[in-house]
């Protein structure tokens, strides 16, 4: 705490050290360019309306949102609108005004608002945020939905479910919140990753059902083998974008979050097809596959596990909210051969 | 009419034993100790312009009975009553009873049975009364004073009967039981609408926190300076919606803004709707019919696409009806509660449909087909709340605000009115069918 409000002193004592020479100059207005702590007092309403128009003028994304969500943050609440107009009208001390200012500072780097706060919301829980593990989408909310009504359809005692790629852990510590006999076993390839899942699952007091592993699924196969056996959900929000795509990213998503959770391959499938190769010997019997991909995805993913994976059969395409073909359900068969027989037909 | 005022009172507070509402029991004294006044001695300003003043009379639950209407109402329930049950042990000698006849009558005396009883005991009490009666004429003053304490009892027992019989002559309606929404839109009057809005809704808040029941924020658009456009809230918890539904109506605010600089007095208004809230088998939406719309419909989405902007809004095709989330950071969440305000706006559109008719008469309306008039008053010069469908006046404006025990006071009060109302239009329609 002393340390950061000390380097931001240093940090502005520096501008306006430069503000003399030219070339300085222009550079500050580049990255010290927040607007100019109000000398009188202001409100928080008030100091939401600064920011976001700065935000506009600076073409930052959402500068309502932006603005309100980082503000209402610094006032203890949520949202703008949870807050009663007492708070809101009332003026900001001089601590809590450099307090707004510090942070809405960083949303002009085009930092994600999450990142800035440090936290987020996924379904009923709120998550730590820290850079630069892939924060959780809305969608995903969705995946987890899927999820949870087919399990809560068979009600088996001790289920195990298994996540690949678990970033804050938003997934399995939504299934371990809504289910309370289930275990969890969760893997990422970034140690940045499994250190937040693991702060969350304390936080959330989740941490005794739940165990998370450094592992690269890609690279080191075996061992994902060893630590996971006979689990009956597998679930995933593997990296999906194609490499193509990556360019043409927002600069929150582009310059903040981890590359290595975004870009799937040339063709998005790097990690799904690896998922699904070791899907069967890591399911139990008629265990599940749910995976959030690309809406270009399910044919290709149809066809492939259809060719090349014995065991796993295509279960159904299912849409998110805005009609997009955006989950993937697969199922373990019992009956191996008969699966092959079937392929063995049709060539 | 101050005498009348404590019989009302007395008379609530015996009904509230029923209730298991103890608080305004051991309150109805200081109740009583408020300044109730329903007209000003010289009003300086006609305030209830427009609208006539309608000073509603309530009956004491001795009034009710003592009338002939009621009786003969009580009278024909027990025939039918008889009947039936005649009818039931006769049937197996008498073979014109067609088994479906039966079954409505059996249907029928097991929903009389309650009030039966009640009325029964009614009776054995009233008789019991009178032999006190006689033993209070008696020579030995100990037993003069046993009978009088058994008397009281007594009469106390016999009131308390009688209320039950009136609790159980009032039907429920379908939506009673039902959890609600609560909508609160500014009217007329600009920002200065917009802020007596906002302290509308953190009234209910404090009247939901009263009754101890959960409110939770679904919609909520703000104007600039810390008012409210409109908003909505989820409430549920005991007797909610009965409680509720006699809040909905346009409330009228007259006072000198905040805003104003020249210190003239502003009148404004804000409407208040109550939609009972359908439970998920009473009521279904065909997934088809809807839309949802999110920020995240444009663009690729999924991992592309980090967006802060949760907001969710659901179009009911085939009606039109929108209803809006943005109060969570969840997505989801968002759609769940804009999916219960919608579930609850065509609900009650349904409910309407079915019911405007029988409601078109009644002084205290329910529902929404109330919006248009205007219920109440709060006037912070005199410092009063004047509503006006049953011509009370309660001062203390900010105290009232606080969704507290005086609001709770008026509350009940209309509630009672509206009983009556309910009560007084069965009787009516017994006697037409009687003619």
């Amino acid at each position: 705490m002393w340390r950061r409000s000390l380097s931001a002193g240093y940090a502005r004592a520096a501008c306006r050290a430069a503000g003399a020479k030219r070339f300085w100059d222009l550079l500050t207005v580049r990255t010290c360019s927040a607007p100019a702590l109000p000398a009188g007092r202001i409100t928080a309403l008030q100091a939401v309306d600064v920011w976001r128009r700065h935000y506009e003028e600076r073409g930052v994304s959402e500068p309502e949102h932006s603005s309100s969500y980082i503000i209402a943050h610094l006032l203890g609440a949520k949202t703008i609108e949870s807050l009663d107009r007492g708070s809101l009208t009332e003026f900001l001390t001089r601590d809590k005004l450099e307090q707004v200012w510090r942070l809405c500072s960083r949303r002009l780097t085009r930092m994600p608002v999450q990142y800035v706060i440090e936290e987020w919301d996924f379904r009923d829980l709120t998550l730590m945020m820290r850079p630069p593990v892939f924060i959780p989408r809305p969608e995903t909310e969705e995946l987890v939905e899927l999820v949870l009504t087919d399990m809560k359809k068979q009600p088996d005692t001790q289920s195990t479910c298994l996540e690949v790629g678990c970033g804050s852990g938003a997934i399995s510590l939504s299934l371990l919140m809504a289910l309370p006999q289930l275990k969890a076993v969760a893997l990422d390839q970034s140690q940045a990753a499994v250190d937040l899942t693991m702060e969350n699952a304390l936080r959330l007091g989740l941490q005794d059902r739940l165990q998370v592993y450094h592992v690269d699924v890609i690279k080191d196969a075996e061992t994902a083998l060893r630590l996971c056996e006979s689990v009956s959900v597998l679930v995933s929000n593997p990296p999906y974008l194609f490499t193509e795509d990556m360019a043409s990213l927002e600069p929150e998503v582009l310059r903040f979050e981890d590359r290595s959770a975004l870009d799937g391959g040339k063709d998005g499938l790097n990690v799904i097809r690896q998922i699904l190769t070791l899907a069967p010997q890591i399911l139990s019997n008629h265990g599940r596959v749910y995976l959030e991909v690309d809406p270009r995805h399910p044919p290709l993913i149809q066809a492939w596990v259809e060719a090349r994976v014995d065991g796993l059969h295509y279960v159904e395409t299912r849409h998110d909210i805005t009609g997009r073909p955006r989950f993937c359900t697969l199922q373990k068969d019992t009956q191996v051969k008969s699966h092959r027989d079937r392929l063995g037909l049709r060539n | 009419m101050a005498s009348r005022r404590g019989v009302n009172f007395l008379s609530r507070g015996h009904k509230s034993v029923f209730n298991l509402w103890k608080p305004c029991f051991q309150k109805s004294p200081n109740v009583i100790s408020l300044p109730i006044r329903t007209h000003y001695p010289r009003e300086r300003r006609t305030f209830h312009s427009g609208t006539p003043l309608m000073v509603a009379k309530l009956l004491s639950v001795e009034e009710l009975f003592a009338k002939r209407s009621l009786q003969e109402y009580l009278k024909k329930i027990e025939t039918e009553y008889s009947e039936c049950l005649r009818d039931i042990n006769s049937s197996a000698v008498d073979e014109r009873c067609v088994e479906e006849n039966l079954r409505t009558k059996r249907t029928k005396m097991s929903m009389l049975t309650p009030l039966i009883k009640t009325m029964q005991e009614l009776d054995t009490k009233l008789r019991e009364s009178q032999e006190t009666e006689i033993l209070l004429k008696d020579e030995d003053p100990a037993l003069r004073e046993l009978a009088e304490v058994e008397r009281e009892g007594c009469l106390l027992d016999i009131q308390n009967l009688r209320q039950k019989i009136l609790d159980l002559l009032i039907p429920e309606e379908e939506a009673d039981l039902n959890d609600l929404v609560l909508e609160v839109t500014a009217g007329i009057g600009g920002q200065e609408a917009m802020l007596f809005t906002a302290e509308v809704l953190d009234m209910y808040q404090g009247f939901a926190q009263h009754h101890g029941w959960s409110f939770d924020i679904l919609e909520h658009m703000t104007s600039d300076i810390g008012g409210l456009r409109h908003a909505s809230a989820s409430i549920s918890g005991h007797e909610c919606y009965k409680r509720m539904r006699v809040e909905a109506g346009v409330h009228r605010v007259q006072r000198i803004p905040k805003t104003e600089k020249q210190g003239r007095m502003h009148t404004s208004t804000m409407t208040v709707a109550v939609l009972p809230q359908p439970t998920e088998i009473s009521f279904t939406i065909n997934p088809k019919d809807l839309r949802i719309d999110t920020k995240r419909a444009s663009g690729a989405g999924g991992q592309h696409v980090n967006t802060t902007d949760s907001a969710v809004r659901i179009v009911h095709l085939p009606t039109g009806v929108v209803a809006e989330c943005q109060q969570e950071r969840s997505q989801l969440k968002n759609r769940e509660k804009a999916m219960k305000a919608l579930r609850a706006k065509l609900y009650s559109m349904r409910l309407e449909e079915v019911t405007s008719k029988r409601y078109n008469q009644r002084k205290i309306q329910i529902g929404t087909k109330g919006r248009s008039e205007k219920i109440r008053t709060y006037n912070f010069a005199q410092d009063r709340i004047t509503d006006h469908r049953i011509g009370m006046t309660l001062h203390d404006v900010k105290n009232f605000l606080l969704g507290e025990d005086l609001l709770d006071e008026m509350n009940s009060l209309l509630q009672e009115f509206s009983s009556q109302e309910t009560l007084m239009e069965l009787l009516g329609e017994s006697n037409q069918e009687s003619v």
